[in-house]
């Protein structure tokens, strides 16, 4: 043995420098797996359950729920309460590295080799319908370099594994490790869920993610807690302020026990004279991050609508027309549709249009020239067919 | 000036026998005799038609003397610093179009766009004559159709139809027998008073309808069929040159289709960032002509930093460019009707931003007052607000003179797209091409 190590010495002193100089510059393996949360206290334990969300104090976590974990000796407990106590109507949960990290501090991991996290969640009932769950998103100084959204989720009872394809992504500084968020519409008596084991993983089948072909119909808006509401109505344009936005509506809904009220002061509070909603995909989506749907199988949007007293006059009903850096691949209108006070269905034709990349699902547009008083309409069941 | 096509001169120096003699003379005869008549008519040579050929497999392609020609086109209004829309830079002693058109030839450019001529047709005529003879740079010419006139254009009314449309005929009777002209462009985004987003207009069959869908409907019918009947008209005094309809993006085709059957092709003012998206597809599907993106681009300021950005205004030129080649007559997996485009613009101009106030026609804003998401490097500027209309020039003016006119800095897009077009390979759909 001695005289083999003696061997290999003399061997290496003998190579050219060159070669040693290649040698350096190879990768070091990189590790199969990156914990998020394993079980309590777990030294793998990488990020921490610290960003608190929205309404904030409708969200308890029991870190220590020890009936029926997936695996070890507990797992994560968060109970929603959906009461609104900050008034936001939704609320959520990021871990983070270190904890409260909201991008103020250069904190964070280099995941690059890392293309997928798993973590396993069930409801306490079943039914709970989780908004989105997501890794990276944290902005300020130092921003996460990538987000990725799965969701809406509706959990069953009992365990089930879930993946999110992180494949193609730039992991290269991921502060926001894991998160999840929720609205009180979706689960208008709030809900209990657990989770468990939630780890990066690099998986060599795994592949960057294709968009599937979604079937129609395909629901923009359902009712408050569907969880096939597939949009957020999160694009607030022009007088924002003059906006106020019901998803929960039980004001004479057309279908199921909700539909969206929509009240229009017509005040200008931002001075542009005109206001619109706007549906994406995730929230917030003008076109800045990849996501969307691919609705090539759509040939027409069909919608419901009514006007409080009728006679309401929407300069305009879209479909699609974000456009970005992920720019939607085709838009299509119609308008200005003067509501009546019954409900009634409007169409927007999609023949011969570019389905395949949908971030803005729908929008209204409306304006004070045509509005002086202000106007409220109602929506329901928003789908492509 | 006339043209005439003579042998080169090493020919006629190693001619000898008496057969090349006999040769050159008649063509010395034919030539004298050619130019005598010309001379007696008044007229310059007449140069083949431009048209558009629609090929065995559905695409179009424009032709000039029988040829494919590709738009690699700019507009132009080269309106100096201090100066405003209203300059004649026509009439200009230091010859703007000179120094430019030397410019854009070396970049590839060979088509200028101009929204309407100037008001002396002998000056406008000037400058066509310098483009085309000296860089062979064709001018396509586009008329308002009265859009902007106060209070908005009544193309409802009659008298208004009839003095639009003496003065578009006027038009083309004074510059259809230019070799220079490319095509006429009827309207801009004239589209958009029909539906309401610029100077709409009305009259009494419309203010009779409540239904404001129908309401823009009518308007649409009534100023497709009016287009339609100004494309006619010039077809019979003008059978050489198509005639395209000016459209803001694709609004309102639908009605086109119907009432305006008879122009040539579209010309569409179209930004939406570094894609055009479902665009030349879905012209196909609504109403089936030719295009040209007769408006695009990019301004290369970015509100956002506050500074100049010659690469973001490259960078979505050259995405642009490729989109456009990708749609041309005989490129696989294309639409094969997209005939070229007219990139906004040449120059900066200066005057834009507020306009009103001349003393700011000597400063060049970095305000912006319009928002586009498409542009997505600057968007987070205040307000969303990144389009900054006087950055748009593929070259810069500069304060400092040169032969009497603000100096000429092409800007990085000049030499990114110059290349793209000399080497305009390879296509993402196509690499083989």
């Amino acid at each position: 043995m001695k005289k083999l190590s003696i061997f290999l010495a003399a061997l290496l002193m003998a190579l050219p420098a060159c070669a040693l100089a290649e040698y350096e510059d190879l990768p070091a393996e990189q590790p199969k797996e990156f914990s998020v949360y394993t079980d309590k206290n777990a030294r793998d334990n990488h990020f921490i359950v610290s960003g608190w969300m929205g309404d904030y104090g409708d969200v308890k976590l029991n870190d220590q729920a020890t009936a029926n974990p997936h695996s070890g000796t507990a797992c994560l407990e968060f109970s929603y309460t959906a009461k609104k106590t900050q008034g936001q109507g939704w609320a959520g949960v990021y871990w983070q590295n270190p904890a409260n990290n909201w991008g103020n501090k250069n904190g964070g991991f280099n995941l690059t080799g890392m293309n997928k996290l798993t973590f396993w969640a069930r409801g306490a009932k079943g039914g709970e319908v989780i908004q989105k769950f997501m890794v990276g998103g944290i902005k300020g100084t130092y921003p996460d370099s990538a987000t990725v959204e799965m969701g809406p989720v509706e959990l069953s009872d009992v365990w089930k594994q879930y993946t999110i394809n992180l494949a193609g992504k730039d992991l290269s500084y991921i502060n926001g490790g894991f998160g999840w968020t929720t609205t009180a519409d979706l689960n208008p008596e709030g809900c209990v869920f657990y989770v468990d084991d939630v780890k990066y993983e690099s998986d060599a089948t795994m592949q960057p993610a294709a968009k599937k072909v979604e079937d129609v119909p395909f629901y923009v808006y359902a009712d408050r807690t569907s969880a096939k509401n597939h949009f957020v109505s999160s694009g607030w344009m022009g007088d924002y302020g003059d906006i106020k936005y019901d998803g929960a509506s039980k004001e004479d809904a057309y279908l199921g026990d909700s539909c969206i009220k929509i009240v229009y002061s017509g005040k200008a509070s931002q001075g542009a004279r005109w206001a619109g909603i706007l549906w994406q995909n995730p929230a917030n989506n003008w076109g800045n991050v990849d996501g969307g749907y691919d609705l090539s199988k759509a040939v027409k949007l069909t919608f419901w609508a009514r006007g409080a007293k009728g006679g309401e006059r929407i300069e305009e009903f879209k479909v699609g027309g974000i456009m970005g850096e992920f720019s939607d691949s085709d838009s299509a209108v119609i308008g200005p549709v003067i509501l009546n006070k019954d409900w009634a269905q409007y169409t927007i034709d999609l023949k011969g249009k570019d389905m395949s990349y949908i971030i803005g699902g729908f929008c209204w547009a409306a304006n004070i020239d045509n509005n002086p008083e202000g106007a409220t309409f109602y929506l329901d069941e928003i789908k492509f067919e | 000036m006339i043209i005439t096509r003579r042998a080169p001169r090493s020919t006629w120096m190693r001619s000898s026998s008496n057969e090349a003699l006999l040769s050159r003379n008649r063509i010395i005869v034919t030539t004298l005799l050619f130019a005598l008549g010309l001379a007696a008519a008044g007229c310059r040579p007449k140069v083949p038609a431009v048209y558009v050929a629609k090929l065995k497999s559905g695409h179009y392609q424009l032709k000039t003397g029988g040829k494919p020609f590709i738009i690699k086109g700019v507009c132009y209004n080269p309106v100096p610093i201090g100066k405003n829309h209203e300059y004649d830079w026509w009439s200009d002693s230091n010859k703007p179009w000179i120094t430019d058109g030397k410019l854009m030839r070396e970049m590839g450019i060979n088509t200028i766009r101009i929204y309407q001529p100037g008001t002396d047709p002998e000056a406008v005529k000037k400058v066509i004559r310098d483009l085309y003879d000296l860089y062979g740079i064709r001018t396509v010419l586009g008329h308002w159709l009265g859009c902007w006139e106060y209070p908005c254009p009544f193309y409802g009314e009659k008298d208004f139809q009839e003095r639009i449309t003496n003065e578009v005929l006027k038009m083309v009777k004074a510059y259809k027998d230019e070799p220079g002209v490319l095509f006429w462009v009827l309207g801009n985004e004239n589209n958009y008073s029909c539906l309401g987003r610029i100077n709409p207009w009305s009259n009494e069959e419309i203010d009779r309808e409540p239904d404001p869908q129908k309401k823009n409907a009518l308007r649409l019918k009534i100023y497709y069929s009016f287009v339609n009947e100004l494309a006619h008209k010039i077809h019979k005094l003008d059978p050489d040159h198509p005639v395209a309809l000016g459209n803001g993006e694709l609004s309102g085709l639908e009605s086109a289709k119907e009432n305006c059957p008879d122009v040539d092709l579209v010309a569409c003012i179209i930004y939406r960032g570094k894609t055009f998206g479902n665009l030349f597809r879905s012209l196909r599907m609504t109403f089936d002509k030719p295009i040209v993106i007769a408006e695009f681009g990019a301004d290369a300021y970015d509100a956002t930093l506050q500074k100049e950005d010659q690469n973001m205004q490259a960078f979505f030129l050259e995405s642009q460019w490729r989109q456009i080649y990708e749609n041309l007559a005989g490129v696989k997996d294309g639409e094969g009707n997209c005939l070229g485009g007219v990139m906004f613009e040449w120059t900066d101009e200066w005057w834009k931003h507020d306009e009103g106030n001349p003393s700011g026609w000597s400063v060049q804003d970095t305000e912006s007052n319009w928002s586009n998401g498409g542009y997505y490097f600057d968007i987070k500027a205040e307000g969303n607000k990144n389009m900054n209309e006087e950055w748009f020039g593929i070259v810069a003016q500069s304060p400092e003179a040169e032969n009497g006119l603000n100096m000429r800095k092409p800007r990085k897009a000049y030499y990114v797209i110059r290349e793209f077009w000399n080497n305009p390979v390879p296509l993402k759909k196509n690499p083989k091409r």
